[in-house]
């Protein structure tokens, strides 16, 4: 299970210009003050097979997965997986992350990356069959000894999933993987996700797309301006009704309320 | 410390295929090389020979550090490389102690390279097998050694360019603060003057600890507390750098 404890993050002071006066200009004068809210009180516990996070750019969603693998720190509270620190080196032998716009080793081919990847896991290096495996599932099995810097933005996507599974995780994270794929690498994409979910996997997942949200997820976090406003089934949100118009009256409400 | 050597590996493996690595060594090798003609037609003494090559690869040396300090770790950073590796069970000090290496091991490389042809021009030229050359690169390598730590510290704080010029300037100041510290007392500078070019010389790295190209060039062997001085020194300044950079590191948000 993946749990969130009254995480807050706060991102450094913000030097570069003085805010002006009065109430109207309140979040301005906090920021410069204290810094920026990225992520607000946030409390949350995740056990469904696919879970899509959705927000507006900006809303705090890259924050999270970021804090969630370390790569930052929360200002305050704690993430934890199966109750062990999120950071922790043993939880992450059992996940897996890809970025959003992943940037590789441009002179590294396919497999020499995949297999660099690998070789950072205590369970020493994995087999070529099984990171070809990863390759010929993602699609880019053909372009494997090609130097990444020759691949398309798409395959690019692709390898940056491939390399999410080398450790065989059991909790997946992925932030925007559906960005810049054509429809057929999308349908691909969607594809080993439920694969995977079926495989008895978690995944998290960070969008900004409604409809591979309703497609592939089972439930659904909403975040605006780092405060997490809606959790639960898809279906409970929508209530009948599209995804798109629920989350636009969602932010517009909390928008209105503040 | 298998994460380490594996980031090593990798780190390695990509700079020696970058054309800019390649083409300096190629022109390192080609004016070692061209020594040898020189000496036919202008330098005609060993001497003056052994001065060039040396000073030559000093040069090559120092450029292919400068280059590769500066960029390789502050890119993977930048770019977000780095989320790759530091999002498995890897820790910073890790991820920055093996670029580190790795650099090293691709400096080493290039070193042991030039050294190669060092010597056979130097043979080639009449010279025989010339050890006190082979030192003198050897503590240039040293150099390079602290030069890298000093540019990867400088590159967890500042961008690429900036740590360019830090590291410039680190590299000018190493070579002449000891002379400044001699002319001071010479000329009998003193009071706060005199202190505060003691505060410089014990701030900034003393780089000439390494030159011992003087001796290889004439053939006199160096006395050998110089060179466990100059080691113990290299090893304390890079521990010191490297501490200090990881402690950065840590801190800082990617």
């Amino acid at each position: 299970m993946l749990s969130f404890s009254r995480v807050t993050k706060i991102y450094g002071k913000q030097k570069k210009r003085r805010p002006a006066e009065g109430p109207r200009f309140r979040r301005e004068a906090n920021e410069a003050r204290f810094g920026r809210l990225a992520v607000d009180d946030f409390s949350l516990d995740i056990d469904t097979p696919i879970f899509g996070f959705l927000g507006q750019n900006g809303a705090g969603k890259t924050t999270i997965i970021k804090m969630i693998m370390g790569l930052l720190a929360p200002t305050s509270g704690t993430i934890m997986i199966d109750g062990t620190t999120s950071w922790d080196e043993v939880s992450k032998r059992k996940t897996g992350f890809m970025p959003e716009t992943p940037y590789f080793y441009e002179r590294m081919t396919g497999m020499e990356f995949l297999r660099f990847c690998s070789e950072l896991f205590p369970v020493g290096r994995v087999r070529d069959e099984f990171l070809s495996g990863l390759l010929k599932k993602a699609g880019i099995y053909e372009a494997r000894d090609y130097e990444i810097r020759t691949y398309s933005k798409g395959m690019r996507q692709r390898l940056g999933f491939a390399q999410a599974l080398v450790n065989d995780p059991q909790y997946l994270f992925l932030d925007e993987p559906l960005d810049g794929l054509d429809p057929i690498g999308r349908h691909d994409l969607k594809r080993s996700m439920l694969t995977l979910k079926a495989e008895g996997r978690k995944i998290f997942l960070n969008t900004h797309i409604l409809y591979d949200v309703e497609e592939i997820c089972d439930e659904v976090g909403v975040i605006h301006e780092g405060k997490l406003l809606y959790a639960g089934r898809v279906k409970d949100f929508c209530a009948g009704r599209p995804l798109e118009e629920r989350f636009v009256e969602t932010v517009k409400e909390y928008n209105r309320k503040k | 410390m298998k994460n380490i050597f594996t980031i090593l590996r990798n780190t390695v493996k990509l700079e020696v295929r970058d054309k800019i690595w390649i083409a300096l060594l190629a022109f390192g090798i080609g004016y070692v090389v061209i020594m040898l003609f020189l000496s036919d037609l202008v330098l005609r003494e060993l001497p003056m020979v052994k001065a060039f090559a040396l000073l030559g690869i000093y040069f090559f040396n120092a450029v292919m550090a400068l280059f590769l300090g500066t960029t390789s770790f502050y890119r993977d950073v930048e770019r977000k490389t780095a989320y790759f590796v530091l999002s498995k069970p890897v820790s910073r000090a890790q991820f920055l102690l093996g670029k580190f290496f790795g650099l090293c091991a691709v400096v080493f490389l290039t070193s042991v390279t030039l050294a190669a042809a060092y010597l056979a021009v130097v043979a080639l030229a009449g010279g025989g097998f010339d050890a006190m050359g082979l030192l003198a690169i050897l503590m240039q390598f040293l150099e390079m050694a602290l030069f890298l730590a000093f540019a990867i510290f400088v590159s967890t704080f500042s961008s690429s360019l900036l740590s360019v010029m830090y590291t410039s300037v680190i590299f000018f100041l190493g070579h002449v603060i000891s002379s400044l510290v001699d002319d001071a007392r010479k000329i009998g500078i003193t009071g706060i003057r005199y202190a505060l070019v003691n505060v410089l010389y014990y701030l900034f790295p003393n780089l000439e600890k390494f030159n011992i190209r003087d001796f290889a060039v004439h053939n006199i062997a160096a006395p050998w507390a110089s060179f466990g001085y100059a080691l113990a020194y290299a090893l304390a300044y890079i521990i010191l750098l490297l501490f200090a950079a990881i402690w950065i590191f840590e801190k800082k948000e990617i």
